[in-house]
């Protein structure tokens, strides 16, 4: 009764769990353009995917799986049933590729053409990121128990919270559930204890090993976390797909209003994040996004952004790529590196980008 | 529509959100809290004492509420301009014991009594006024140490007279009257105070040494920077206060014909409540003689009636400490939050059902998406920010307004040498040309305006009737957003909105109230009236030849409209298009007899979700930061030209928006369309396919001209 009475003035104030602030990008996260200028590798429309074998470049764009040699287009491997949601490496060259509504199919390596399409009598509907841990295991994200991953927004408007992560060994086919409950598990990357996880509604990075309650790494982000990646020179990389907004986290918490949204309007159309804004005219449009003296504020709120995060050990940011309102290269979803370099995807841009992160000597 | 749609619906019709917000901006508002408090005290203490509101109890009452009142507006005076004045309780005693002395020892004339009493006063205000007005002491210990000194003196002196003044018995017959007598049941003081009540009331908030007082304690320095002599300023309420404590005395003297020791001791604290507690603001530049007499009438009450409930005269000064404490406490808090309240409550959103029939550009049609303004030539690059309208002469030359209420000007043909060519201030939206070749502007904060061709700026009118039940002053013009001429040289113009004032025009969308209005200026008799009143921001105007109908937008209900202004149809208003897919904005001649209207952005499904729900739009406003709000998309927008009846002919769209992508208004001259934007750094010049190249908005007049002559010639026949 208490609580309800609480909830009630919180309601009314905007405070506790109807707090719609959302975190400032300062200090390592401290907004620059150093995304929207770097050299761009290749155009592909959705780029996205990305993985690294050697000095290929693996990707996707649609059900499309497609290797971009050193410096070279990115040529058309394989066309798969469906659209790919996720794919790895192993360290021999084996591809695990997630088929988003489907399952998930290895190329190459000893398990070639093994498919998974149910981990534990689940289906395996919207693998989202994939790790291997060795030859003969990967470790999968399960965004969501019930939508497809190109359902993601539906699933982020509907406060999706039924994402998962297994573990798989490929030979015997056997699954084992590491943790379930999140809010959409997007990246997937191995730390020396467990794996680290990017749940992207709860805007945040958690640890999770099998048997052990998930535990916090890095919280309050000012976006929707994506893939995560090892870096080039220890530390993580986190790819954020979407800016997080005031007027979103309000829709949010708006259960009418967001039912009707989502029953009646184009997802395109939406209030929500997006990996491209500015497409159409149906698009709804926030005041200070409004095109004044011929442009538009690098601060507008928009629903897209390009953001790279570097981390380091510990998951603590220090130094960041971006790309405002007014760039171009927004919805980075994925990054993987090649040496020394950061390969990231901006899948709204439909471009991949080469990123030369500062070295200890403090030359790009 | 559903149950719960028509519920929503018909409460934003029925009820006035709007106007909570509205009174909260009335300075009167703030009376509400101390008024609720006199109302209560009222009925509580009216209940435990029953005598307290008999005949007897209301003439005794009265009498005290006279020199209680009397003390509150002196310090209410001094609160005004930023002081305080502790003295009071001793400057009241040393001036009771003048005016007794005068009267009961000396049986001085009354007259005399009185002007030594109220010099007396005067005097003590004077020293006050001297250390902290001139010599700038402050004003607190200043009086802490005058209270002592008076107090001194009072002690000083009262022994020597306190027997003869009591033995005495003055023979006036005013001063007995003055003590004893009544009219209408209440003794005469109380006519007295209501008298010198009216005048302060007046002086305070209706002449100049009031508002002078008002800008000192507001802000000191702003008050100096504008030329107030405040040290002048802050000596006289000092002084004042001093005359208004001796009138208070002279009531009480008369009242009770005697004085004690006690006489005046503590009366600055409970008068210091009585003031704190009616809402008249400790920092100074707030305060009103009615929010003075509230408190005044709230403390005496609450004196008066813990005493009769038995309490102790300590107690009952604990009960009066604790009512200051909360007085100051609450002074706070309403003024840090005040505007925050205003702020979250002012924006009143309505419900607004747009048609859901409008054309989708999606799916082809008139308004498909195409690319034909790409070949329109942008001029005037850098030289103008924010040309909502733009405007043509008789000879070619282009002219624009800004937001630096500039009136620009390029000369033809090439439109590269550039000029402002007069100076208005606010923005300069909407313009045309009269007959005369002056050219009439709307100015956003200012009003109506016109440039002659010899540069002279003349302000043709700034406000209109007032209506006569709205809160707020609706008769000056707030936001003037487009005009036209008719053919007999009347103008129209649109006023968006009376609400907002220019830089928020857009939060007016967010309303979708019908807070704009169609006004008429007539420059036969230069008269202003509003003829058309209650529409959804009303923007695009133009003139129908017929000389007695125009047609307007209203931009947030994405309509077109006819308003009659003469006629046999006088009065009527008819939806010439009523589903328009985007927001309008200006309408303008085209060279062919149709029109060229501006749509400044599309409807966006989400929006025109969020219209019909109007607490959604509330709490958006209350809890988002503004540059978050929810918009019409208004980066991209097209042309779109139409026939007078409402048949949509063709849409012209710059698809990349890189010129226009915001079109506010265009004008067609001589082949060519302009194109303005009221967020643009440029305007366009588009060549108009199959355009008339003769024609110009100049040529009209023309054929008015004509129209009017066969106008006459059908009447006469």
């Amino acid at each position: 009764m208490i609580g309800a009475i609480i909830d009630r003035v919180e309601k009314y104030l905007g405070r506790g769990r109807h707090s719609i602030a959302v975190p400032v990008m300062d200090g390592p996260l401290h907004p620059n353009n150093r995304l929207e200028e770097a050299q761009s590798l290749f155009s592909l429309k959705d780029v996205d995917n990305l993985a690294c074998v050697g000095a290929n470049i693996w990707c996707s764009s649609g059900p499309m799986l497609l290797c971009a040699a050193q410096d070279r287009q990115p040529e058309v491997i394989e066309t798969l049933k469906s659209t790919i949601s996720a794919i790895a490496a192993s360290p021999e060259g084996a591809l695990a590729i997630g088929v988003d509504g489907q399952g998930i199919v290895i190329r190459g390596g000893k398990h070639d053409r093994k498919e998974f399409t149910k981990v534990d009598g689940v289906a395996l509907n919207c693998p989202t990121a994939i790790v291997f841990t060795g030859e003969n295991t990967i470790a999968v994200c399960n965004g969501s128990k019930d939508k497809p991953a190109a359902d993601w927004k539906r699933d982020l408007m509907a406060h999706g919270k039924s994402g998962s992560v297994w573990e798989i060994d490929l030979v015997s086919g056997k699954a084992t559930k590491i943790a379930g409950g999140l809010a959409f598990p997007y990246g997937l990357c191995r730390t020396s204890t467990g794996y680290a996880v990017s749940e992207a509604w709860a805007h945040r990075i958690i640890a999770v090993k099998a048997g052990e309650k998930p535990r916090e790494l890095l919280r309050h982000l000012p976006g929707y976390p994506a893939r995560l990646s090892q870096g080039p020179n220890g530390g993580y990389l986190l790819a954020v797909f979407a800016p997080r907004n005031q007027l979103v986290e309000f829709v949010l918490r708006e259960p009418e209003f967001l039912s009707v949204m989502t029953r009646t309007v184009h997802p395109d159309n939406w209030i929500g994040p997006k990996l491209m804004w500015g497409q159409g005219f149906k698009e709804p449009m926030q005041g200070a996004a409004l095109k004044t003296m011929g442009i538009i504020k690098p601060w507008a709120p928009t629903w897209s952004y390009g953001l790279l995060v570097v981390l380091d050990e510990e998951f603590q940011p220090i130094d960041s790529y971006h790309s405002r309102a007014d760039g171009r290269r927004h919805g980075v979803t994925s990054v993987t590196v090649r040496g020394q370099e950061i390969i990231a995807a901006a899948k709204g841009a439909h471009e991949a980008v080469v990123l030369h992160p500062i070295t200890a000597g403090g030359a790009q | 529509m559903s149950l719960a749609e028509s519920f929503v619906r018909a409460r934003s019709k029925f009820f006035p959100d709007h106007l909570i917000g509205e009174i909260l901006t009335k300075r009167w508002s703030d009376n509400a809290v101390p008024f609720a408090a006199l109302i209560m005290v009222v009925v509580v203490f009216g209940a435990l004492n029953p005598n307290m509101f008999s005949a007897y109890g209301l003439f005794d009452l009265a009498g005290q509420v006279a020199e209680y009142g009397l003390m509150a507006i002196a310090l209410t005076v001094v609160m005004i301009a930023g002081g305080i004045d502790l003295s009071i309780g001793s400057v009241f005693a040393l001036c009771a014991l003048t005016m007794l002395t005068g009267m009961n020892v000396y049986n001085l004339p009354m007259s005399v009594a009185v002007a030594m009493t109220l010099a007396v006063g005067g005097l003590c205000g004077a020293v006050n006024g001297l250390l902290i007005g001139y010599m700038r002491l402050r004003a607190f210990l200043t009086t802490l140490v005058t209270l002592i000194m008076f107090r001194s003196i009072y002690e000083l002196i009262m022994p020597n007279f306190a027997t003869k003044i009591v033995l005495g018995f003055p023979d006036s017959k005013v001063w007995n009257e003055l003590g004893l007598g009544s009219l209408f049941g209440l003794p005469y003081a109380v006519f007295v105070a209501i008298i010198i009540a009216i005048v302060w009331h007046i002086i305070l908030s209706r002449s100049r040494p009031g508002w002078q007082m008002a800008a000192v304690g507001g802000s000191r320095r702003s008050a100096f920077n504008a030329g107030i002599k405040v040290r002048r300023v802050v000596f006289m309420t000092y002084v004042y206060s001093g005359l208004m404590v001796a009138i208070a005395a002279i009531l009480y003297g008369a009242r009770l014909n005697g004085l004690g020791t006690d006489t005046g001791i503590g009366l600055e604290i409970s008068v210091l409540t009585a003031v704190v507690l009616g809402g008249t603001t400790l920092g100074g530049g707030r305060g009103s003689v009615a929010k003075a007499m509230m408190g005044a009438v709230i403390v005496l009450i609450l004196q008066n009636g813990l005493l009769q409930m038995g309490l102790l005269g300590t107690t009952s000064a604990m009960v009066l400490g604790m009512v200051l404490i909360f007085g100051v406490w609450l002074d706070v808090r309403w003024l840090k939050n005040r505007h925050k309240l205003l702020n979250s409550s002012y924006v009143s959103p309505a419900y607004l059902k747009l048609p859901e029939d409008a054309p989708d550009p999606d799916k082809g049609g008139v308004y498909a998406v195409n690319d034909l303004l790409s070949t329109s030539q942008p001029l005037a690059i850098g030289d103008v920010e924010g040309p909502e309208d733009v405007a043509i002469d008789k000879d070619g030359n282009l002219y624009s307004g800004s937001r630096h209420g500039n009136i620009h000007r390029w000369l033809a043909p090439d439109y590269t040498k550039h000029e402002i060519f007069a100076h208005i201030g606010g923005g300069t939206y909407g313009m045309n040309f009269d007959k005369d070749g002056n050219l009439c502007v709307c100015v956003g904060g200012m009003g109506l305006y016109m440039v002659t061709p010899d540069r002279e700026v003349v302000k043709l009118t700034d406000e209109t009737n007032r209506s006569r039940w709205s809160i707020i002053d609706d008769s000056r013009l707030r936001l003037a957003d487009d005009l036209d001429i008719a053919p007999d040289g009347r103008i129209f113009f649109s006023e968006a909105t009376y609400r907002y004032s220019v830089h928020d025009w857009q939060v007016d969308m967010l309303e979708a109230r019908g807070n704009g209005r169609i006004i008429c200026y007539d420059p036969r008799d230069k008269s202003t009236k509003t003829v058309l009143g209650n529409r959804i921001f009303p923007n695009g105007i133009v003139c129908l030849p017929d000389g007695e109908s125009l047609l307007f937008c209203e931009t947030w209900a994405c309509r077109l409209m006819r308003f009659w202004y003469d006629g046999p149809n006088k009065g009527k208003v008819e939806a010439v298009i009523s589903n328009l897919p985007g927001y309008p904005d200006n309408i303008n001649r085209a060279s062919d007899g149709n029109i060229w209207l501006c749509l400044i952005g599309m409807r966006a499904p989400v929006l025109d979700l969020a219209m019909t729900r109007p607490g959604f739009r509330r709490r958006m406003t209350r809890r988002v930061a503004p540059a978050n709000w929810l918009y019409p998309n208004i980066n991209m927008g097209c042309l779109v030209k139409i026939t007078p009846e409402g048949e949509v002919l063709e849409a012209y769209w710059d698809k990349d928006c890189v010129n226009h992508p915001m079109p506010t208004s265009c004008k067609e001259d001589r082949g060519h369309l302009f194109i303005g934007g009221v967020s643009n750094n440029r305007i366009g010049k588009w060549p108009v396919p199959g355009a008339n190249p003769e024609w110009s908005e100049h040529t009209k007049w023309a054929t008015y001209g004509r129209a009017a002559a066969t106008k006459t010639s059908e009447k006469k026949a």
